[in-house]
């Protein structure tokens, strides 16, 4: 269980979060929700531990994790795919995935964690030595994706995962993280503009605004809540 | 003769270059982490060489002597990562702002020194072989010294990259060159390996200047600085970052300027290492081993 106690970041005189709660359980998907400039990223980089948490507190599976630098939260099993298709485009393929792994929880041994990736997306094993920033947004997407699996996490972090990609990609990328979800009953957060999608893939949602949570509850009835409109005007 | 003029400017060449070749590789090691390079280089390289004087007449054994130096000089790494480069990095309005705070540093350096160990050039002691020492190649006298310096870095070089390209550590290192916020939520302890690549850059230039010093024989406070301002032509000539690109563009800014000393006048020895950079930064600006960035939206 991931939980956040009354969260605010703030960034010099920008407050980018202010006071957000939220109980993110294990084995199901947690959607956070809005607009641009919402907060969501600051969210997300509150908890990897690279955004100024400046009230509130993070608790990974009870354990208070506020004060702990970035590196080892890391250790502690959170892996982030950070927003802006983040990876080293420079690096390999293979090299994003073995540098993954190596600083990752190492459950599985470099081999088969590297085949399981190659199996899953067989695309990655064509392009295993090919420079990560030459691949296709789609692939890129993947290659993140992968690189976060592949440390066996206990609390996955996905910034906009459907960012700037084509239908058909996105829906392969849902597809894979759904399953992902469901396989290993860890803590999922996703943070999206395309509420409806998230929606439907999750079990809780959370909806920010101005960074301020203004919605919260089961991602059904938000997605066809008794006042359909609650979720339109959270966005205006 | 003519020929044996040439070959022992080569020679001379080969072996400055070797040490432009080091100092470039100590520039090259935080440029890895950081992107920032230390110009008070010099002056660790002036600190080394002076403290191993001071270490061995004192009485101490001249291995002991060296690397007591490099274990002070290296501590000094971790200080100017801590007061020089950090602090400014972190300040607002630009990030340039590490070029003047590490040259200071080494001015400052330069001038505790001249204060505590005199402005005089003192002699430099024998580390490995004496200047006497030397074999015949060729039928040529070569001095074992500038073999040693040869050697030293070229090994060196070659640990390096070895490091760079076989190991995770080495991976973790170039990572942290290309996104250091990405490096840290992977787990890569980035303050570590900087803090390490800061240490190691200083005991290179520690090595560098005991190198030069022995064969140059003396060492005073002013030394070091426009050897770090060659290496730094070497390491842009070769591309900045890579240890292979150090090396040949460290070989090339000494045998060039030696010959180009011997040849035409020692005036123009440092002045033909500039027109080069200048050159090289019209015609190849990634460098002679440098890679261009990769990207695609």
């Amino acid at each position: 269980m991931l939980e956040l106690q009354g969260l605010t970041v703030r960034y010099g005189a920008v407050q980018a979060l202010e006071g957000v709660s939220l109980q993110a359980g294990a084995g199901g998907i947690t959607a956070i929700l809005g607009a641009n400039g919402a907060g969501k990223s600051s969210l997300m980089r509150a908890v990897s531990g690279i955004a100024p948490v400046t009230a509130g507190r993070i608790l990974l599976d009870g354990q208070d994790i506020t004060a702990l630098p970035a590196a080892e939260r890391a250790r502690l099993g959170i892996a982030h795919a950070m927003e802006g298709r983040r990876l080293f485009r420079q690096l390999t393929v293979e090299d994003n995935l073995k540098l993954a792994w190596s600083f990752g929880a190492r459950t599985a041994p470099l081999a088969a964690s590297l085949a399981e990736t190659y199996a899953r997306f067989p695309i990655l094993k064509e392009k295993a030595r090919i420079a990560a920033g030459l691949l296709s947004g789609g692939q890129q997407q993947m290659v993140i994706l992968s690189c976060t699996t592949i440390r066996s996490p206990r609390c996955l972090l996905l910034d906009e995962p459907s960012l700037g990609l084509a239908p058909i990609i996105v829906q392969q990328i849902y597809a894979f993280i759904t399953d992902y979800a469901a396989r290993s009953g860890i803590i999922v957060v996703i943070a999206e503009q395309m509420a409806a999608l998230a929606l439907r893939v999750s079990s809780h949602g959370l909806v920010l605004r101005r960074g301020r949570a203004v919605l919260q509850g089961s991602s059904a009835e938000l997605l066809h809540g008794h006042d359909g409109k609650t979720l339109a005007a959270s966005y205006l | 003769m003519m020929d044996d003029f040439f070959f022992s400017l080569l020679l001379a060449g080969i072996s400055v270059g070797a040490v432009y070749a080091l100092i470039a590789l100590g520039l090259n090691l935080t440029f890895w982490t950081t992107k920032t390079m230390n110009f008070g280089q010099g002056s660790l390289m002036m600190l080394c060489a002076m403290l191993t004087v001071f270490l061995s007449s004192q009485g101490l054994a001249m291995a002991l002597a060296v690397i007591g130096s490099l274990l002070v000089v290296a501590a000094f790494g971790v200080f100017i990562e801590r007061w020089t480069v950090r602090p400014a990095l972190q300040a607002s309005g630009g990030s340039m702002g590490w070029v003047v705070s590490t040259l200071g540093f080494g001015i400052f350096l330069q001038g505790v020194a001249a204060k505590y160990f005199g402005s005089q050039a003192v002699a430099f002691p024998d580390v490995v072989f004496t200047a006497q020492d030397f074999v015949t190649v060729f039928g040529q006298y070569v001095s074992l010294q500038y073999l040693v310096v040869l050697a030293v870095a070229v090994a060196l070089i070659l640990a390096l990259e070895l490091f760079v390209r076989k190991t995770v550590w080495g991976q973790a290192v170039h990572a942290v060159s290309l996104d250091p916020e990405l490096a840290l939520v992977q787990g890569i302890p980035v303050r570590l390996l900087v803090l390490g690549s800061f240490m190691l850059s200083s005991a290179l230039a520690g090595v560098a200047g005991v190198l030069i010093a022995q064969i140059g024989g003396t060492v005073d406070p002013a030394f070091g600085f426009d050897l770090v301002l060659l290496g730094f032509v070497a390491a842009v000539l070769g591309g900045m970052g890579s240890s292979m690109g150090a090396l040949a563009g460290g070989l090339l800014v000494g045998i060039l300027s030696k010959l180009v000393g011997g040849y035409v006048s020692t005036a123009a020895e440092h002045g033909i290492a500039f027109a080069l950079l200048m050159l090289a930064l019209a015609l190849r600006p990634q460098g002679l081993f440098g890679r261009p960035e990769v990207s695609k939206a």
